[in-house]
């Protein structure tokens, strides 16, 4: 029993962080329409942030994260102007493409720049942990899961009730009408998927204080994310938030009692099945 | 040019390319063989993603299928390898008519994504087979000599082109079209959308999985990541989009002129191949986005300006 | 990529050299980018400083004339499929002599089908599994000890542990490699009387080991074995910490030998037992480099970071080629291939002989992270160092 509790806590722990993993990924697909395979190249490239900013400056990862969210937010601001917004409204099709072209070239560059050596974020607590009701819970998963939840809070307080942030929704739903009122589109997406890059920013900065960062994890982290967008739904943050929280569930029991190879299986089967049974998300509204 | 005229000088190429083995080194038969199968690939991707508008990510499956049934087939079951072919075209089919007909659907990039997923839920699947070898994979027993991988390939890509050039000229082409096109309208017109769009799917599936079992006994090694590897997929994609999707010959030639430059690049400099494809990816999207075929047509007409015409069309 | 231009170059200088030398062509794919390059990097080093070595001294002796060795190096990118075909293109447009292998055994799995299918003697020294040596070939041969047998000495250890562990957790990842090392594992604890409580296998793309941990915790378990790849042992080290999962004793197949997984590790690596067949010791001597230490001083100063077992194999398959092609006192693939199989010499990397199925069989040593120096404590001979057992708590490090 002790053990299914623990098995519990650490689902729910790393849900919270793939939840922040996918709000970037839902942010751009759900206003911008663009869907970003890039979007763990973009976490990547806020690991390796957090780490260049621990090791050499000598910050703490968790003060790191509103520089490195800026730094992804520039990095994602300047994709969009310069490439994506020449695509946009092109067939969907297309941004997919391209988006899976920019993933290679920056893990490419990634490679070059940083070399493929791993590398590590190791401030000092680490490794703390405290117990709750007999399982152990990792300190800093605890405190990204915060973040995480706090983030999202935010997003969604800005999207709903700030003048930039209806000008973004506004302009998602209806660009024409965006226009006429003055909404310079172009400045709008880059904006949007600045945003969206920050926010994988600071999940790949919290990436790499609980795992280890080398060039090559964007691929596996898209994939990740994805399902847990399709999965929570496309509506809201609310809705990814209870995607990541329910595929870490998910896999943290799917890896003990069927066995850690299998949680791939299980977390893209149930993408399959959602998107044919229910496209809309576990939590989203049949539109 | 007429299709008839087209096919005449494909049939003529054909003849020509078969005796390369002959006059040809090592390497060029090598990098034929490649090149050939690559093409099936492209081509076949057409027939779902070109003709009938449905961007499938879920060829891959189709491929590794057909590996896999060869592999298993020669290895864990000691068939010969036309059996083994056979399992893996059965399986390739069982999974375009059973997976294909929920799937196929969902509409534009769900369904682009739900492939996605399926070929990610096939590797971690076979993985976890002990006959697949699990994730260590199977080594077929050895074959010298390429030439008759190398006649086989162009035998299928023939094969492949063919089919598309009936289908671009048959009612069953004209219903995918349709489909592409306007799926509310064809169905109202009386096109059975479900059962062509599966059909589409299974005729890829056949010949990609053909291809996927040339591959695995020429290279004689086959693992999940390499079978059923999404990298593969876009690169096919991208040949056929370059090319000119929705046109019998556009997908070869893109593939070919494709693996012409990777196989340059990747020989003299090899870190410079894999950044290429990401390169070119880009620069199409945003300059040429209809293709090869398209960009020679228009430019007659618009010179530079194509390519501004193509931004203004698609960028904001 | 600097160093494939130059190689490049260098091979284009020798092939335009005036007629008398025939320079010995070696080919190899490794994986100098892509994620195996942490590890695919001390072979490339390692080939290319001992042909540089073997060329100072003069080169190769065939018959009456000495040659110089070429290497031409290409980078697989750490894709098998790739490796399969730079190895075909070796063979048959390059028209490479001889071939060196790749790192892992996935790869020298694949690739062992190319110089079997072409008659080319290999010399991997990257690859351990028993697939590699049990099909029969005759053109492969590899200087990696059997995977079945890499926790010999540890399980030797262990039994003289006071007081020995009984409870055991074995955790290895699915390739080739680790799989071969897992079955022989089992073996040996059965044999030594352990009881294996927790036998759990994990995919190789795997980072979280949350899960793993969680059971190891549930379970009296005194010692765990891992068998996997650097990335996912230095995960699973970190989140044990954040777990609290404290064993008495754990050791792992790859990266306590390596100096840039204990500083990754800091503080965090002490206590964590390893193996490695071989150490930069004095007590190798060699032919070419004096001994295994100045060959490991030599490496750090020409590329900046400190050997291990893999280049100092990387060195051996490089120097087993020139003894060979000496005894053989020609080119020939097949006559070389004969004499490998008979080579029996000492070399900085220890006694190299090749059993009958092409695998060497060099006995490992256990090392330990004792404060922050790699230690070792159990060798062939029986205990060197002492071991610190058991391990203290996380937080009283």
């Amino acid at each position: 029993m002790q053990l299914l509790w623990q098995i519990i806590v650490n689902g729910v722990l790393l849900g919270g962080l793939y939840a922040l993993m996918a709000l970037g990924l839902v942010l751009i697909w759900g206003v911008l329409n663009i869907v970003n395979l890039a979007h763990g190249a973009l976490i990547m490239l806020g690991a390796y942030a957090g780490y260049y900013l621990f090791t050499a400056a000598g910050i703490d990862p968790f003060a790191a994260l509103p520089i490195s969210m800026l730094v992804l937010f520039l990095i994602g601001y300047a994709i969009q102007r310069g490439i994506l917004n020449l695509v946009i409204r092109g067939p969907m099709f297309n941004t997919l493409l391209i988006t899976f072209g920019l993933e290679v070239v920056i893990t490419y560059l990634a490679q070059v720049i940083f070399s493929a050596d791993f590398r590590t974020v190791n401030p000092p607590y680490a490794g703390a942990n405290f117990e709750l009701l007999g399982a152990t819970v990792p300190f800093v998963r605890m405190l990204a899961f915060v973040l995480a939840l706090g983030l999202t809070l935010v997003l969604w307080l800005f999207l709903e009730h700030t003048r930039i942030g209806r000008g973004i929704r506004a302009t998602a739903q209806n660009l024409v009408a965006a226009r006429l009122y003055g909404v310079n589109p172009r400045r709008v997406y880059a904006l949007t998927f600045g945003l969206g890059s920050a926010l994988a920013g600071a999940a790949g900065t919290l990436y790499g204080v609980v795992s280890q960062i080398n060039p090559y994890i964007g691929g596996a982290l898209t994939a990740k994310s994805f399902a847990i967008a399709i999965i929570g739904g496309l509506d809201n943050s609310l809705n990814v938030v209870v995607g990541g929280l329910f595929l870490g569930i998910v896999e943290a029991l799917t890896a003990l009692y069927i066995g850690p190879t299998y949680t791939d299986v299980v977390s893209f089967g149930i993408l399959v099945l959602v998107l044919v049974v229910r496209p809309t998300g576990l939590l989203g509204r049949t539109a | 040019m007429r299709l008839g005229y087209q096919l005449a000088i494909a049939a003529v190429a054909v003849a020509a390319l078969a005796t390369l083995p002959s006059w040809g080194s090592a390497v060029i038969v090598q990098f034929g063989t490649s090149a050939l199968i690559l093409a099936v690939l492209a081509q076949s991707w057409n027939i779902i993603g070109g003709y009938t508008g449905y961007a499938s990510f879920g060829n891959s499956v189709f491929y590794g299928l057909g590996g896999y049934g060869v592999a298993i087939g020669m290895v864990q079951l000691h068939w010969p390898f036309a059996a083994g072919l056979a399992l893996g075209i059965a399986l390739a089919l069982a999974f375009a008519f059973l997976i294909g007909l929920p799937v196929l659907r969902l509409r534009g990039h769900y369904f682009a994504i739900a492939t996605l997923g399926l070929a990610v839920v096939m590797t971690a699947i076979v993985s976890n087979l002990e006959i697949a070898g699990r994730n260590i994979g199977l080594i077929m027993p050895l074959v010298k000599g390429d030439t008759w991988f190398y006649e086989g390939s162009l035998a299928l890509l023939a094969a492949t082109t063919l089919a598309v050039a009936w289908i671009s000229r048959s009612r069953f082409g004209f219903g995918l079209i349709a489909i592409r096109e306007n799926e509310g309208a064809a169905a109202v017109m009386g096109v059975n959308t479900t059962l062509n769009k599966v059909l589409a799917f299974a005729l890829c599936s056949v010949f990609t999985a053909i291809a996927g079992g040339i591959h695995a006994y020429w290279i004689t090694f086959l693992d999940p990541e390499s079978a059923f590897d999404i990298g593969l997929n876009v690169r096919m994609i991208i040949m056929a989009v370059f090319g000119g999707p929705g046109t019998v010959f556009g997908p070869v030639l893109g593939a070919f002129v494709l693996s012409a430059i990777s196989e340059v690049l990747a020989s003299k400099v090899t870190s410079l191949a894999s950044i290429f494809f990401g390169v070119v990816i880009v620069i199409a999207v945003i300059f040429m986005p209809r293709g090869f075929a398209d960009l020679v047509r228009r430019f007659r007409q618009s010179g530079w300006r194509y390519f501004q015409e193509n931004i203004r069309a698609h960028g904001v | 990529m600097t160093r494939i231009v130059l190689s490049v170059a260098a091979a284009l200088l020798f092939a335009a050299a005036p007629v008398s030398a025939a320079p010995v062509e070696l080919g190899a794919s490794v994986q100098l980018t892509g994620k195996d390059a942490n590890t695919g990097r001390y072979y490339g080093d390692g080939y290319q400083l001992t042909i540089d070595k073997i060329n100072a001294a003069g080169g190769v002796k065939i018959g009456n004339s000495k040659e110089k060795l070429t290497l031409k190096m290409l980078d697989n990118q750490s894709d098998v499929n790739l490796s399969v075909r730079q190895y075909v293109q070796l063979v048959t447009q390059d028209k490479v002599n001889f071939l060196l292998g790749p790192f892992s055994s996935n790869f020298a799995l694949a690739d062992s089908a190319i110089s079997e299918k072409y008659s080319i003697p290999m010399i991997q020294g990257g690859g351990a599994s028993d697939q590699i040596f049990s099909r029969g070939y005759k053109y492969i041969f590899g200087t990696l000890p059997a995977a079945t047998e890499y926790f010999s000495s540890t399980v030797d250890l262990m039994t003289k542990l006071n007081p020995a562990p009984k409870n055991v957790a074995l955790i290895f990842a699915d390739d080739a490699f680790d799989v071969s090392v897992a079955d022989g594992t089992r073996a040996l604890l059965n044999k030594a009387g352990m009881k294996i409580v927790v036998d759990q296998r994990y995919s190789d793309k795997a980072s979280d080991f949350n899960s793993i941990l969680s059971l190891i915790k549930s379970q009296p378990v005194e010692a765990i074995l891992v068998a996997g790849h650097e990335t996912e042992i230095l995960n699973f080290i970190r989140q044990a910490k954040t777990l609290n999962v404290r064993p008495k004793f754990y050791s792992f197949t790859v990266g306590v030998p390596t100096a840039d997984f204990r500083n990754a590790l800091g503080n965090d690596a002490e206590y964590a037992f390893g193996m490695t067949s071989w150490l930069p010791s004095p007590t190798f001597k060699d032919d070419y480099f004096g001994n295994a230490e100045q060959f490991a001083n030599e490496y750090k100063k020409r590329f900046g970071y400190d050997a291990d077992y893999h280049a100092a194999s990387a060195a051996a398959d490089v120097e087993a080629f020139v003894k060979a092609i000496e005894a053989a006192g020609s080119l020939d693939a097949n006559k070389v291939r004969d004499a490998i199989s008979k080579l029996d010499f000492d070399s900085l990397y220890g006694r190299i002989k090749f059993n009958a199925a092409g695998q060497i069989n060099l006995p490992q040593t256990v090392v330990q992270v004792q404060k922050g120096k790699l230690v070792a404590v159990f060798g062939p001979k029986g205990m060197m160092e002492k071991p610190l057992y058991p391990m203290p708590p996380w937080g009283q490090r």
